[in-house]
């Protein structure tokens, strides 16, 4: 028996739902509410900590405190959101009623990964907006009580540059929460992901160390195997551009372009395999 | 290893098969690799199986038996080892097989965080309900299943009863021709039982194919037209209700109950023409039916009070 043809093609529209319904579910947790209330916390709590400034400019250093907070608490609320939404919907059998329904894999796996993107990307949005607007308010008290270091010209601070960071940052954690998902896609319990997970977030941080030492290795196998590795692993030092902010630079436009291709490809290839992985899991 | 011959009584005779069954199982066979040397445990062999368009088809079996395996090949979640599984004529492993296909599966637990009808609707506009329809379909499942009331409260605040309905509004809201139902009755109070036996019938009344399974053997006898039973992952029995339980070469006369001596009369009578009255019973009221009868009751009282 021939049956109709009554293919069901890919949708955005349901990729865009699945992502939205995850955005809810997450915003919604004592999680989400929890990590952006400590960063938060953090962040505004800068000012009590003023005069442990180490040396450097007061303005600078609730930068790196505030991008301190921001990547600490990010990469956590990335880590553990993506794999608490993906076994959410696995042990409590709703992923059933999804899966059930004429929906993609590829839908499901992206709508998961855009979801806990979007949360992480609110999140980065509120804790650099908060960033800025500390960063403002002490420069203008700075600016107000010591005119004479101020005579140069414009206002000191490069809030675009601030932004861009802030943006990296929230790329950053899109490859971290792809990578997660690849992880959860074969991972059968919520506790192995998050753990694994932060193993890759310290790998990925710490590859380039393990790249420098092994460039110089005589053994071709060796190099082959380091060279793989270092693409397996993305290297997440490449998103730390913050350190190219100075009095007189700031982020190379051009760079942090290449860093977001970088990311993107990276999220793509890891959600691809993700998606490749979850297809052959029997739930 | 090729299957072996299937159970002629799981498929109906061709003559008597209507022209697309809504589910065709044919030497269904599914094995799970179990611990490290991945030894294979048999939950489906070679299992053939036919339901046909516009009944109600009752799943049984004991815990093991492989029915929640089978009902997962069906809707594409599980490949099988071996065998084949169409829904409506379409493999069940094309995402086109479930565009049809209503499911319930035991004991949901739906996104705590919406509202019974945010739920409804992501289900709805998933299953590509149309926008202008979208508003008037969701109310209508709603009121469909009686919670119209408690739609704007979060699913996590519904009682097991309430979840098992919203499950079904999210089975139907796409107006599926098949909807499934794993357990549709697990952990509900006999009221929330015999309402959703009445949701069953309903949707039969409207041409739906409805699969069910259910411990509930009362329910499914009464609800089903035609039952297959499971044991190990093999089908040891498939029919109809009515051929399957009826006895043809016996009968219950119901009477006012008689006193001995007449009742010593009729059997003698019986007697005197080769006959035997093998029981005399009292009838009783199903202990489900009592209970229904008696929380009406009670309800209808407190009703007339207020």
């Amino acid at each position: 028996m021939s049956a109709p043809d009554q293919r069901v093609p890919f949708s955005y529209a349901r990729l865009a739902l699945i992502a939205g319904n995850t955005f809810l579910e997450a915003v919604r947790q004592k999680l989400f509410n929890l990590m952006l209330l400590l960063a938060v916390g953090l962040v505004a709590s800068v000012q009590a900590f003023r005069a442990f400034n180490f040396g450097s400019s007061e303005l600078k250093f609730i930068f790196d405190y505030g991008l301190g907070a921001l990547v600490f608490f990010g990469s956590a609320l990335t880590v553990t959101a993506t794999a608490q939404l993906f076994f959410s919907e696995i042990e409590s059998r709703t992923a059933l009623t999804l899966l059930a329904k004429p929906v993609w894999r590829t839908e499901f796996i992206f709508g998961k990964l855009l979801g806990v993107w979007a949360v992480v990307g609110v999140f980065c949005a509120l804790v650099t907006g908060l960033l800025i607007g500390l960063i403002a308010y002490r420069e203008h008290a700075l600016m107000a009580a010591n005119p004479e270091m101020f005579t140069g010209a414009g206002r000191p601070v490069p809030y675009g540059d601030i932004v861009i960071v802030g943006v990296l940052q929230w790329l950053k954690f899109g490859v971290l929460a792809a990578a997660t998902l690849l992880i959860a896609s074969f991972s059968n319990t919520n506790l192995y992901t998050v753990i694994v997970g932060f193993f890759v977030l310290v790998i990925c941080h710490l590859q380039y160390i393990a790249v420098e030492a092994y460039a110089h290795l005589t053994s071709l196998p060796l190099r082959v195997l380091v060279a793989t590795l270092s693409h397996v692993f993305p290297n997440f030092q490449v998103f730390n551009l913050a350190e190219q902010i100075g009095p007189d630079s700031g982020v190379d436009g051009l760079v942090a372009l290449r860093v977001a291709a970088y990311a993107l490809t990276y999220i793509f290839v890891l959600g691809g395999l993700a998606v490749y992985s979850f297809r052959q899991r029997e739930i | 290893m090729p299957p072996a011959p299937a159970p002629p009584a799981a498929v109906p005779p061709a003559s008597a098969r209507p022209a697309t069954a809504a589910i065709e199982l044919r030497g269904l066979t599914k094995d799970f690799p179990v611990g490290l040397r991945g030894v294979k445990l048999r939950a489906v062999d070679n299992l053939t199986l036919d339901v046909p368009a516009g009944q109600v088809f009752g799943l049984l079996g004991p815990n093991g038996s492989g029915k929640s395996t089978t009902i997962k090949v069906i809707l594409g979640l599980l490949e099988p080892t071996l065998g084949t599984c169409r829904v409506f004529g379409v493999p069940s492993g094309q995402v086109a097989s479930r565009r049809n296909v209503g499911y319930l599966p035991e004991s949901p637990y739906f996104y705590r965080y919406l509202s019974g009808e945010e739920l409804v609707r992501f289900y709805a506009r998933v299953c590509g309900v149309p926008r202008a329809r979208l508003a008037a379909r969701v109310g209508e499942v709603i009121e469909w299943v009686g919670l119209t009331g408690a739609a704007g409260r979060r699913v996590g605040t519904y009682s097991k009863g309430m979840l098992q309905r919203i499950g079904l509004a999210q089975a139907l809201v796409h107006d599926p021709r098949l909807i499934i139902l794993d357990e549709p009755t697990a952990g509900v109070d006999p009221v929330g039982s015999a309402e959703i036996s009445a949701m069953i019938l309903r949707l039969k009344a409207e041409g739906k194919t409805v699969l069910i399974t259910s411990h509930l053997l009362a329910q499914i006898e009464d609800v089903c037209d035609r039952i297959a039973i499971l044991d190990r992952g093999r089908l040891i029995l498939a029919g109809t209700v009515a051929e399957l339980v009826g006895r043809r070469d016996r009968q219950a006369l119901l009477v006012e109950t008689l006193p001995e001596a007449e009742l010593a009369e009729l059997r003698a009578w019986l007697a005197a023409r080769g006959r035997t009255l093998e029981a005399v019973e009292q009838p009783r009221t199903r202990l489900d039916q009592l209970f229904l009868r008696e929380i009406a009751r009670s309800e209808g009282q407190r009703e007339g009070r207020s």
